[in-house]
């Protein structure tokens, strides 16, 4: 048997490993195109961020270069109550936009999964928020919240005679912005989570009918046990990327009123656009910190659940 | 026929399309020139095809007034002379070119920078020295009030960076058909704005006295640096009258309320919508108001925007000034063609015909007042009549300009939003202003 018999004009040091390090060789000389991509643009920038965040550097200012500072920068960051407000907002814009986005796209999926006229229509304009730029949506929604030109605050008094002010208000803005989020990406949600309702069989929910469940119960004991690794996949990818969520608060309020509604990637982007790499780099190794936590967490609910089976 | 002369016949086979994709990627690494490629790496037959272009970032609005002027420098170096559109703010700009300014790099030859970009960029070494490039008689042009500031936002170290071609000045639009009507005279002081405002002032119909663009970032800095002009402060040390125009802005939206409190989350635009929606009675404005309300020609009366000076504080009739300037990045890529461009652009026979074809460049250089003299424009007229009353105020220096302006923005409104009181929010300010340690 001579699979990997070579010609003799080929017959080069290659063909006197065997065929196991020839394996090896050819299995490191595919993966060098991945390796070196991910090496420039992972491995390095982190390696460089973390270098960064143990020093003091403004080019502006540090004209010899960067100056190791220990974690100095981490100190700062303890008493910097921007920094501080802004991982609180952080943290309750991802959990309660991922939680809302979750419930409502698993009811939003149940609707589209009844049977109805015009359902792949439904479908359709359902998926509409999540095509629209986030830049516009949070641009349009900036206007919309507004008292004087906006049409939210304008039905809520003429509907249910509420009289709130939404963008100048700390908590009603940061409510506001949570709320565009899960406008947003509950569509995205519900799409997937769609695809997960279809794939369970109706004998199981006939069984159980059979068996005197009610819809609650129907829900609770099958429709989310057969959804959760789907529930789980999903609520991860929206925790990790809502983490790193900069657009629709900057657009839409710029952070404030106060820093209210300012989040970690505003301000390391408020950082490194004065210049200061280094403390913005210290900053980024906290959001690092927070989405392996996350990323943990959601590692030990995939074995709990045996997504990954 | 047999497989090889099939392949041969059908296509290439697989040797000879590695052969020839080989063979094309080590010509075209011989064209580009081995020493360029090693110093500038994959972006060098850009750098190659621009030697005869110079590339210019300015905001889009200024295109046509700059592409006007250009035949004749094109005519007279053999350059050719690209537009990009440059970004609207300084926040942009350093979001912009900072990273490549950072590695050494530079995309455009000669940029337009703001006030709150360019000193950063100046001390951080991105920007080429303009001493040897600007001719003395340049500079002379530029009247003597505005030499402080140039030292200080055009300037370090002693050596010039930028060129303004900009005065931006807060100017105080009123409506004078509304006081006619009413037989009222424009507030002169802060007290006869809240006065008169109050006569004006619905704001169930959402009708105001007074109104302002407020959202952050650096919008409510703007504001709050004007009123800190007039009450005589240094808004950047959290004195007692910054303290004194943070209380008027805050009684003007809630004691008062002559001032929407909705200003807090709108930018200009809302800021216009509501003058030009005939909701407010005066308010301060950027020079280019002027142009945006005149270009609403359906709703543009001459008596609906008059200019008046700022209503005096406890330091009397004051507006600070800035704007945006020449400047030439250290590292671009048509350095020659650069210095040819920035001295043509701001010599003395080029910038009336740049203030003439756009208000923005409409400066108090003696050669733009000289090519506007004996024309009746609202800007250029208002701008005489400000500096005879002795309005301009410097713009408010810290060498963290952008840093200084965030503290500002989130002291006050963190103040106007009750989240502070006004003491807590002035030693906050002081607090971080003194963390950043310059």
């Amino acid at each position: 048997m001579t699979p990997l018999a070579l010609p003799r004009r080929l017959r080069t040091p290659l063909a006197r490993l065997t065929l196991r390090q020839r394996f090896y060789v050819i299995a490191i000389i595919l993966l060098i195109p991945a390796l070196a991509l991910r090496t420039f643009t992972a491995f390095y920038p982190f390696i460089q961020t973390a270098y960064l965040s143990l020093h003091k550097y403004n080019p502006a200012f540090d004209h010899n270069g960067p100056v190791f500072t220990g974690l100095n920068n981490f100190q700062r960051i303890a008493n910097d109550p921007v920094v501080r407000a802004s991982i609180g907002y952080t943290l309750l814009f991802v959990v309660a936009a991922t939680f809302l986005q979750l419930t409502l796209g698993l009811a939003v999926a149940h609707l589209l999964n009844a049977p109805f006229r015009l359902k792949a229509l439904s479908r359709t304009l359902v998926l509409i928020p999540w095509a629209i730029p986030m830049v516009i949506a949070a641009l349009g929604f900036r206007w919309m919240f507004d008292d004087q030109f906006g049409m939210i605050p304008d039905l809520l008094r003429r509907g249910l005679g509420v009289q709130m002010k939404w963008l100048i208000d700390p908590y009603n803005a940061k409510l506001a912005v949570i709320s565009v989020a899960v406008w947003k990406s509950t569509p995205f949600v519900a799409l997937v989570l769609l695809a997960g309702l279809q794939g369970i069989s109706q004998d199981l929910y006939e069984a159980a009918k059979v068996d005197g469940a009610t819809r609650f119960t129907s829900l609770r004991f099958i429709t989310i046990p057969m959804l959760m690794p789907l529930l789980i996949t999903t609520g991860m990818f929206m925790v990790v990327w809502q983490l790193a969520v900069f657009d629709l608060p900057f657009l839409m309020t710029g952070g404030g009123p106060g820093f209210s509604t300012t989040v970690i990637a505003q301000k390391i982007y408020l950082e490194s656009n004065s210049l200061n790499y280094g403390y913005a780099a210290s900053i980024g190794m906290v959001l690092v910190g927070i989405v392996a936590v996350v990323g943990a967490i959601g590692l030990w609910l995939f074995r709990r659940f045996d997504v990954s089976e | 026929m047999n497989s090889k002369k099939e392949v041969s016949v059908k296509g290439m086979s697989r040797r000879t399309f590695l052969k020839g994709t080989a063979g094309s990627i080590a010509a075209a690494l011989a064209a580009s020139g081995p020493g360029q490629l090693l110093a500038k790496g994959i972006y060098a037959p850009t750098v190659i095809r621009q030697n005869k272009t110079v590339v210019l970032a300015i905001q889009e609005f200024a295109h046509d007034a700059i592409k006007a002027v250009l035949p004749d420098f094109e005519k007279d170096t053999g350059l050719t002379v690209t537009l990009e559109g440059g970004p609207v703010s300084g926040n942009d700009m350093l979001t912009k070119y900072a990273p490549a300014f950072a590695s050494g790099e530079s995309p455009v030859d000669v940029v337009s920078d703001a006030d709150d970009s360019g000193p950063t960029f100046m001390r951080a070494g991105y920007m080429l020295s303009l001493e040897d490039v600007i001719p003395q008689e340049t500079w002379d042009d530029f009247p003597e009030s505005m030499g402080g500031q140039i030292e200080k936002f055009h300037s370090f170290d002693g050596q010039r960076y930028r060129v303004p071609h900009e005065f931006a000045i807060g100017y105080f639009f009123t409506r004078k058909d509304w006081l006619d009507e009413k037989n009222l005279k424009a507030p002169t002081t802060w007290e006869e704005m809240v006065e008169i405002g109050k006569e004006f002032a619905d704001p169930a119909n959402s009708v105001w006295g007074t109104t302002d663009g407020l959202i952050k970032p650096a919008l409510l800095y703007v504001y709050v640096a004007y009123l800190t002009a007039q009450s005589g402060g240094d808004v950047f040390a959290f004195d007692e009258a910054t303290g004194e125009a943070l209380q008027f802005l805050y009684d003007m939206i809630y004691t008062h309320k002559i001032f929407p409190e909705d200003a807090l989350n709108q930018d200009y635009t809302a800021q216009n919508q509501l003058y030009m929606g005939d909701k407010v009675a005066f308010m301060r404005q950027w020079p280019f108001f002027q142009g945006v309300a005149e270009g609403d020609k359906e709703w543009f009366k001459p008596e609906k925007l008059t200019i008046e000076l700022p209503p005096a504080g406890p330091a009397g009739s004051k507006a600070w000034w800035g704007g945006w300037g020449f400047s030439i990045p250290a590292f671009a890529p048509n350095m020659d063609g650069a210095k040819e461009l920035i001295k043509y652009l701001t010599s003395n026979e080029i910038a009336p015909k740049l203030a003439e074809g756009q208000s923005w460049f409409i400066m108090p250089r003696t050669s733009i007042l000289s090519a506007f003299e004996g024309q009746d424009n609202p800007i250029v007229t208002a701008m005489g009549v400000y500096a005879e009353a002795g309005v301009p105020a410097a713009r408010p220096f810290h060498p963290r300009v952008a840093e200084a302006q965030t503290i500002v923005d989130d002291a006050a409104s963190q103040f106007l939003t009750k989240q502070l009181s006004l003491a807590d929010a002035l030693k906050y300010g002081q607090e971080q202003i003194a963390a950043l340690g310059e």
